[in-house]
């Protein structure tokens, strides 16, 4: 390649984007000092690990990529299969895979090969004279979604499942539906909450049984925290202690925080899962609520920064990949933060670049590096 | 390759508004909610962060007390009042709070400092940990203290139990005493139980040496939980309702075979600087007192022990921690020697009237081998009677190292006592496989001399001394033993102690007659070493059979010195042992007065004392209704002269008589057995 298509590449890279990530990783490693005190070394060098892999991921021609999405779809497929025959459990969940020293959690990488097979499938199924998706055409896709999704759910790892979930319907929605699509949606979703009413919300008179039509297929700690979302000042010490613990960390923390390494929440460690799930909380306890806007601009700059790389792309593929990496760190931040602050039902799902884990500040760091790929070489179309 | 359109579309276009518009919408709403937990209800989650969460609670459970065999208590708990200062919620502590502290409780500058250093030195977590800085407050203390407590952020004054130790350092070897438990005690202790509600926490006490340690699972009870809402310091907050998770159990209460009143008078009369008196029932293995000197204060050392004062301890060269009665071995001199007497009655060699002829020593190829006076003819009694050495070199020289060893052993030398509550040593028994395999050059003749009269390498513990005098006078040799029974805190027996027979001595009554008496000899006889044991007064009939000791530490140089004349630690170690009655003994009493000089004069004057004693409370403590006892005679009152009365008061029952006449009736009642008994 000639110097001057290089140049042009750095140039071209997404700056904003880059920045606030690693505004947020910096943020982050300051944070988990306070949190987890020992950790924050071994999150540097996952932070630089990260880096490492988001560099390399530029490098690859984004052609190659595409050409390579079947197999990495089919290579992550395998690799949580196999998970099922040799996984190692921890907090219930056979989530890790361990390769001599390293610990890897395939689920989080699944989700960019989702994103990589979906963008492939909508870039190879374009029909520019009928652009819209019925069922029919649908199938393919979700298929595709589907099936990891499914691997990951029985898991047990319900957090990550619903993630995939939302990022899978976004593409969907993304590459445009027919009416009649949105119009199905919107019932089944309409279903649904009928459903979670009757099972857990539905008054029921004294001495009558509830009929219940899922309630009765969850597990007890997913039933908990369903009940606990809808109850939230009940059963305070049992399914709703991390809920009403996170927000009295975030509540107590106020417009200015109680300062670094001051938090009682954290100091007295009344919230278990702190450092990763929970880490958002120790930020807004410990920095008030100007910094956790702080936080919000960033992810936000890192979200539009996205779709920015996807509107500049010329290439369809390009496209559908960013805007998948940009659903997928959205809703992550999306339920996480939501989770924290008490609006969402409790689901282990990390904060991306902020939580303590290798696993998932990797697989952040790839999409990332997905993104700058395809904002670099996007001259090239 | 085949690519996709080189542009994206202007379809694709607008949607990526929408998606846009639905992320910043998405991240609106999260701010929003932000806004209402942090800023509207800010004061609400404050509140909740700093009072209010539930928490177990640990109820401490009260440890079991030690107590004598008659119940006198020996260990309990009392309330200590103890200031603890939480250094996250103490505001201006090193300028404000600490010195007005210290000007109320009294503290001198260097404790104050100290304090301030340690205020200073917590962090992280700890901050938020209450930590002890001072105990003990006097009552008057605590008043100033708590009027003001409210100005002092972050100072409780609280109630702690703490061990005490009545008798301080009497027993205390015995007893033994707390201190904290340890992390590595703490992961092994609580192993794989609930960590939650662990039975042992951080900065419990936990018993160590003596009764102390080996009783603490007996001690110790099991702790209550209480679930409680508690602030963020984890103080429980008293105006919320208490749910009781599990009630605290006591300890159990462990009651020893000592005698306080005899532990008592053994630790006033012992003579010396250390040493140590053994009080033992020979017809159980019972200890009934047990006194080690010098000892420690058990309740300093339970807590309130400074570092500095642990380091005078480790460098007094009497060192005080060692339990002189099991844990230190000595020469037991003369005391050894009935054992020489057996193993050569045993021998067939020597009988009651076969004789030595002391000159003054005894010659064995070129060396004299000396005896600390000129005894003239000796034989059985009168030998030990006087401490002939040169009696027991003849039979040791005729019978060899091996047969006295053996007797030795027999009554449990060279081993271990198998005395569970407190470490010891198994001295040592020496024979010919010993001196070859420790003594440069091998077993010499000249070694079974020494041992023969309990010098050169044999060493005994007292107290094993103590099981072989009481196995000399019943024929028995029993395992020491100062556990009695151990009981709930409502009196109900859950453990008692047999005694343990080790073996029975094998001993012909001929044999143990002749050894009876010259032991006897030696107290009751004139000549005798031991005449300062002897009883007197109302006592004076019980009989005293027992043995002095004076066992050299170093050698003897050309000119004996006197005791004066020596440095303390080169002076000889004065020994008796002994048992009373002789005939049938019921107490062995052993004194060591280390380096304190001659067995005669400095050991057994004291063991007289204990003997005294004992059989004084024994007195004391006999049955009311014994064999001595007979009722006071009725007293007899002639029947009243017949008298006319009507038939309605004769129906009435019997005669009213007039208030004064019962009282005139009881008069006579107290005086007959008074009259009696003169």
């Amino acid at each position: 390649m000639q110097l001057g298509a290089q140049r042009r590449m750095i140039v071209h890279a997404p700056w904003g984007v880059l920045i606030a990530s690693l505004a947020v990783s910096l943020i982050g490693l300051y944070n988990l000092m306070s949190a987890a005190r020992s950790m924050w070394t071994s999150q540097a060098i996952y932070l630089g690990v990260g880096i490492a892999v988001l560099v390399a991921v530029t490098l690859v021609d984004l052609r190659f990529i595409q050409s390579a999405a079947v197999p990495i779809y089919l290579l992550n497929i395998g690799l949580l299969l196999l998970l099922k025959l040799v996984g190692t459990r921890a907090k219930g969940a056979e989530s890790w895979l361990v390769l001599g020293p390293f610990r890897v959690q395939p689920a989080e990488f699944m989700k960019i090969g989702m994103v990589l097979m979906m963008a492939k499938y909508f870039h190879d199924d374009d029909r520019p004279a009928a652009p819209s998706y019925g069922f029919l055409r649908l199938l393919p896709p979700l298929v595709l979604a589907i099936v990891p999704t499914l691997i990951v759910l029985v898991q047990p790892d319900l957090g990550t499942a619903l993630m995939m979930t939302f990022t899978a319907l976004t593409l969907i929605a993304f590459a445009r539906v027919k009416w009649t699509v949105v119009v199905a949606a919107g019932v089944v979703g309409l279903l649904g909450a009928g459903v979670i009413w009757n099972d857990f919300a539905r008054p029921v008179p004294e001495g009558e049984k509830r009929v219940t039509l899922i309630r009765h297929h969850m597990k007890k700690h997913q039933e908990g925290r369903i009940t606990g979302w809808l109850e939230p000042e009940s059963d305070l010490k049992g399914t709703n202690y991390h809920s009403m613990q996170s927000k009295i960390a975030v509540g107590s923390g106020g417009f200015a925080g109680k300062g670094w390494k001051e938090g009682t929440q954290t100091a007295l460690r009344y919230l278990p899962e702190q450092h990763t799930d929970f880490i958002f909380s120790v930020w807004a306890e410990e920095h008030g609520f100007l910094s956790c806007l702080l936080l919000l601009l960033l992810y936000g700059v890192i979200l539009v920064g996205s779709l920015g790389v996807a509107y500049q792309s010329r290439d369809r593929f390009g496209a559908f990949v960013a805007v998948g990496i940009a659903a997928m760190i959205f809703w992550q931040v999306f339920e996480n933060i939501g989770m924290v602050t008490g609006l969402l039902p409790v689901t282990g799902i990390t904060l991306p670049l902020m939580s303590y884990g290798g696993s998932s500040m990797v697989s952040v760091m790839l999409g990332l590096g997905l993104l700058a790929n395809i904002s670099m070489r996007r001259h090239l179309f | 390759m085949k690519l996709g359109r080189s542009t994206t579309g202007k379809d694709l276009r607008v949607r990526f508004f929408w998606v846009g518009g639905f992320f910043v919408f998405g991240i609106f709403v999260l701010a929003v909610n932000l806004y209402r937990l942090m800023v509207i209800r800010h004061d609400e989650f404050l509140a909740l962060s700093i009072d209010n969460q539930f928490k177990d609670v640990r109820v401490r459970a009260p440890r079991g007390q030690i107590r004598d065999r008659r119940g006198e208590v020996l260990v309990d708990i009392r309330p200590s009042f103890d200031v603890f200062i939480t250094p996250a919620f103490c505001l201006k502590c090193a300028t404000e709070v600490i010195p007005q502290l210290a000007d109320l409780i009294g503290w001198d500058e260097a404790q104050k400092t100290r304090v301030i250093g340690a205020v200073k030195a917590a962090h992280g977590p700890q901050r938020y940990q209450p930590m002890q800085v001072d105990t003990d407050l006097a009552r008057d203390a605590i008043d100033r203290v708590n009027a003001v407590v409210h100005r002092l952020p972050g100072v409780e004054v609280d109630k702690v139990p703490h061990r005490n130790y009545p008798a301080g350092p009497a027993l205390a070897h015995v007893l033994g005493y707390m201190n904290e438990v340890t992390q590595d005690e703490l992961t092994r202790l609580n192993g794989a139980v609930d960590v939650q509600r662990s039975p042992y926490a951080l900065g419990d006490y936990i018993g160590r040496r003596g009764v102390e340690r080996s009783y603490e699972g007996m001690l110790r009870g099991k702790d209550g939980w209480n679930k409680q809402v508690v602030d963020a310091r984890g103080k429980p907050k008293e105006e919320f309702p208490v749910k009781e998770v599990a009630t605290p159990q006591p300890g159990n209460n462990v009651v020893l075979t000592i005698d306080a009143r005899l532990q008592a008078e053994a630790e006033r009369v012992f003579p010396g600087a250390a040493g140590t008196i053994i009080a033992v029932d020979p017809r159980t293995g019972y200890v009934l007192a047990a006194v080690s000197r010098p000892s420690f204060d058990p309740n300093m050392l339970t807590g309130r022990v400074s570092a500095k004062q642990l380091q005078e301890m480790a460098k007094d060269p009497l060192q005080p921690m060692v339990n002189r009665v099991a844990a230190q071995h000595y020469s037991p001199g003369s005391t050894f020697k009935p054992i020489t007497l057996i193993a050569g009655l045993r021998s067939g060699a020597y009988t009651e009237h076969t004789t030595a002829h002391c000159t003054g020593g005894f010659r064995l190829g070129a060396r004299v081998w000396r005896c600390h006076s000129v005894h003239g003819t000796v034989a059985a009694v009168t030998g030990l009677q006087k401490s002939c050495d040169t009696y027991f070199y003849s039979i040791a020289n005729a019978i060899g190292i091996d047969a006295v060893a053996a007797v030795g052993r027999e009554f449990g030398l060279g081993q271990p006592t198998n005395f569970s509550v407190a470490a010891e040593v198994p001295g040592v028994m020496p024979d010919v496989a010993y001196h070859d395999r420790v003594t440069p050059g091998g077993y010499q003749k000249g070694m079974a001399l020494n041992t023969a009269i309990g010098q050169g390498d044999v060493d005994v513990t007292p107290l094993q001394l103590a099981m072989m005098y009481a196995a000399l006078g019943t024929g028995n040799l029993y395992q020491p033993q100062v556990v009695d029974h151990v009981e709930t805190p409502d009196g109900r027996l859950i453990q008692k102690t047999e005694p343990k027979l080790v073996r029975k001595i094998d001993i012909s009554e001929d044999q143990h007659r002749i050894v009876i008496d010259a032991l006897s000899a030696v107290v009751n006889i004139g000549g005798g070493t031991g005449g300062r044991a002897r009883l007197k007064g109302p006592m004076s009939g019980i009989l005293v059979a027992g043995k002095t000791g004076t066992a050299q530490v170093t050698r003897i140089g050309d000119v004996r010195l006197k005791k004066e004349q020596m440095d303390y630690f080169e002076r000889d170690h004065a020994w008796f042992a002994a048992f009373a009655p002789a005939e049938a003994p019921e107490i062995v009493v052993v004194v060591l007065n280390e380096h304190g000089g001659h067995g005669g004069s400095d050991a057994a004057p004291a063991a007289s004392a204990v003997f005294q004693k004992f059989f004084e409370l024994k007195a004391g403590d006999s049955v009311a209704f014994g064999p001595g006892w007979s009722p006071p005679p009725p007293i007899k009152v002639a029947a009243p002269p017949p008298k006319a009365v009507d038939a309605g008061t004769a129906l009435a029952g019997s005669p009213p008589p007039p208030a004064p006449a019962p009282a005139t009736a009881e008069v006579p009642v107290a005086t007959p057995p008074d009259t009696e008994v003169r």
